[in-house]
């Protein structure tokens, strides 16, 4: 078995996110293989149609919660398309966890931001719920997730679950324009909202995914807040094909996402070339 | 290095007979097959002096076949290791159920007899990503099984540029063992064990060296160091420098606007090794997931889902092949992702030349008066150094 060979894995359930986003739950047909498999939050995978090819997902689900993982998938090209229409009992493939992850637990005692824009909520996802299903070790969590509209939100259960909690903040935002008569949120970018929300910086962690336009914006404000880029995570997204650093695309400058990444400081991002 | 051994071009059609008759394959260059393009030779730039379009290196039946002489074979040796496209695994779907087909990750014993010197270092090169962590087996097998001697180069032309990136005309990196051409034969020396042990299995076609010999081996092989030791002259760790900390330059629009993204220099390139993974349907419910070479000169090789491409023009994606070859992977494995094989060169229909953009970036390095980072010297070739 070569390293590019997945493991078969079956779709136990599929959760409806937006009009064109599903999140899919998926236990490995191998049972021994699946006992064994274990990752940390903020790692990859490679996940498979067959017929229509593989792509690069974050694993959205928890390591905190064994037995599955659920990757969230907006469907945009031939393999999204394919797996978009996936049901209960199918058959895909996965390779991974490949990559580094979110150093959690160096995080032990410390305020915790989570900043997510769009699908950008999907390996922030893992990181919140690996935090709260250790609640304890962990001092306040901010989330500020925005969307282009309450359409595009993900996690709609989720959220309210989160809004639902006294040691969670959840602020949520959409762009302007993409509100509803019934939103009750916040309307405008993430960028901005985050700096109303002013979260303290103080011994806070904050952890950023989004849009690369967004994430762009969001650092400068973190900085205003007096977040040291050391503080602030971030995980990329690039074109992937391997996932273990061979085939050449997700290099940014001397970084190759896929081995080096995708999560880096922004100390780090803001080291490589201008190119992402 | 073993003491050279004496081939005689008799004694080569016998082994490579015996090789192949032991089920062995044997590799080397070889006129091209197929089609002949008319008019091909007298579309060879005037540089050219060898025979460059017009070998092959392939999978021989004789030693008729082979041409141990001047010429440069038009594609690398790298097909016989990351083929253009080649299976991964192959699947099947019963029902439910998906059925997956493993491909093998061990080959047949091959010998490659007679490849370039460049086109062999390039995959001491590139093993080092494919074994960065994660250890490519298919990449691997093929290594493992295949034993390979270089034939020292006599320089094709001024588009060679070898001793530029650290290479030399009869450098033995990644291979087993060398050939040089003298009267009658070859002079053979096996510089691994692969290649002791391929020379003592065969040893009854070798024998001990004709009287100056060794002379002609040695005269031939300095020859050549002198004809391409002058053809491109830089300090290949300023150029690093210079690319490391030049990434935003008007240089790179200069050397874009001339590119027309076609890809074709990264298809002839012994190190480049950039792949794409696709999915083929043979059937319904049946296909192979295979590995194909992919370039970093077309669009899409890095657009996002969502549209968002980082190299989203040619001056941006030409500055990632210089990027890569001459600085990431210098970075990355301390190796520069180059031979100076020149086929990029011969091969660019818009008439980028890399060896001429090299000498541009190490001039260009000391116009701006930056003072190239010596701290980190990988072998910077003495005799250009500043």
């Amino acid at each position: 078995m070569n390293i590019y060979q997945p493991q078969l894995a079956t779709v136990t359930a599929v959760i409806d996110e937006t009009v064109d986003t599903r999140t899919f739950r998926l236990e490995f047909r191998d049972e021994g293989f699946g006992r064994e498999f274990s990752f940390r939050a903020g790692q990859f995978g490679e996940y498979s149609v067959f017929g229509a090819g593989e792509s690069t997902f974050c694993i959205a689900s928890p390591p905190t919660r064994g037995g599955y993982i659920e990757c969230t998938v907006k469907a945009a090209g031939k393999v999204t398309a394919e797996l978009r229409e996936l049901n209960v009992g199918d058959t895909v493939g996965f390779r991974g966890p490949y990559g580094n992850w979110f150093p959690v637990d160096d995080w032990v005692g410390r305020d915790l931001v989570f900043i997510a824009g769009g699908i950008g909520l999907a390996p922030v996802r893992c990181v919140i719920w690996n935090v709260l299903d250790r609640r304890d070790e962990f001092g306040a969590v901010t989330i500020v997730y925005g969307a282009r509209s309450v359409g595009d939100l993900v996690y709609k259960h989720e959220l309210g679950e989160w809004a639902a909690r006294d040691d969670v903040t959840l602020v949520t935002t959409v762009d302007p324009g993409g509100e509803t008569p019934d939103w009750d949120g916040r309307v405008g970018f993430v960028p901005a909202v985050l700096g109303e929300v002013a979260p303290a910086a103080g011994n806070a962690v904050a952890v950023v995914c989004g849009p690369p336009v967004m994430i762009k914006f969001t650092f400068p404000v973190l900085e205003g807040l007096g977040f040291a880029d050391d503080d602030v995570f971030t995980t990329l997204e690039m074109r992937m094909k391997c996932g273990v650093g061979k085939c050449g695309r997700c290099n940014i400058g001397s970084v190759y996402v896929c081995k080096d990444g995708p999560v880096f400081t922004a100390t780090q991002v803001k080291a490589m070339p201008a190119e992402y | 290095m073993t003491e050279p051994l004496f081939l005689s071009h008799e004694a080569l059609a016998d082994l490579v007979a015996g090789l192949i008759a032991a089920g062995t394959a044997v590799i080397g260059p070889a006129p091209a097959g197929g089609p002949v393009i008319p008019g091909l030779e007298e579309r060879q730039r005037p540089t050219v002096t060898g025979m460059y379009g017009t070998l092959e290196y392939r999978e021989v039946r004789s030693a008729d076949d082979l041409a141990l002489g001047p010429g440069m074979p038009r594609l690398s040796l790298k097909q016989f290791f990351l083929p253009q496209n080649e299976a991964l695994f192959a699947w099947k779907r019963r029902g439910a159920e998906t059925e997956i087909h493993e491909t093998p990750t061990t080959f047949n014993p091959r010998v490659v007899l007679g490849a370039k010197p460049c086109d062999v270092a390039a995959l001491e090169i590139v093993d080092a990503v494919m074994n960065w962590e994660y250890h490519d087996e298919l990449w691997n097998g093929r290594r493992a099984a295949t034993t390979i001697f270089a034939l020292a180069c006599g320089v094709e032309d001024d588009h060679c540029f070898c001793p530029s990136v650290g290479v030399a005309p009869d450098t033995t990196k990644g291979a087993d063992g060398l050939f040089t051409p003298v009267s009658g034969g070859f002079l053979v020396e096996a510089t691994t064990d692969k290649g002791r042990v391929f020379l003592e299995s065969y040893g009854a076609h070798f024998s001990a060296p004709p009287a100056g010999g060794t002379d002609e081996a040695r005269a031939y092989r300095e020859a050549a160091h002198g004809r391409v030791g002058a053809n491109v002259q830089i300090d290949a760790v300023r150029v690093k420098d210079w690319i490391e900390h030049h990434f935003e330059d008007p240089f790179w629009a200069t050397l874009g606007v001339r590119c027309n993204g076609c890809g074709a220099c990264t298809m002839v390139c012994p190190t480049c090794h950039c792949f794409d993974i696709v999915d083929e349907e043979e059937g319904v419910g049946c296909g192979t997931r295979r590995r194909c070479w992919d370039t970093c000169q077309a669009g899409k090789f890095t657009l996002h889902a969502s549209n968002h491409n980082p190299r989203a023009d040619q001056i941006a994606r030409y500055r990632q092949r210089i990027n890569h070859k001459f600085a990431v992977y210098p970075v990355k494995f301390d190796e520069v992702l180059c031979t100076g094989c020149g086929r990029c060169v011969r091969t660019c229909q818009m008439g980028q030349n890399i060896g001429e953009i090299l000498v541009a970036i190490d001039q260009y390095a000391q116009q701006t008066g930056e003072a190239p980072d010596t701290t980190d010297v990988a072998a910077p070739p003495a005799e250009v150094a500043p």
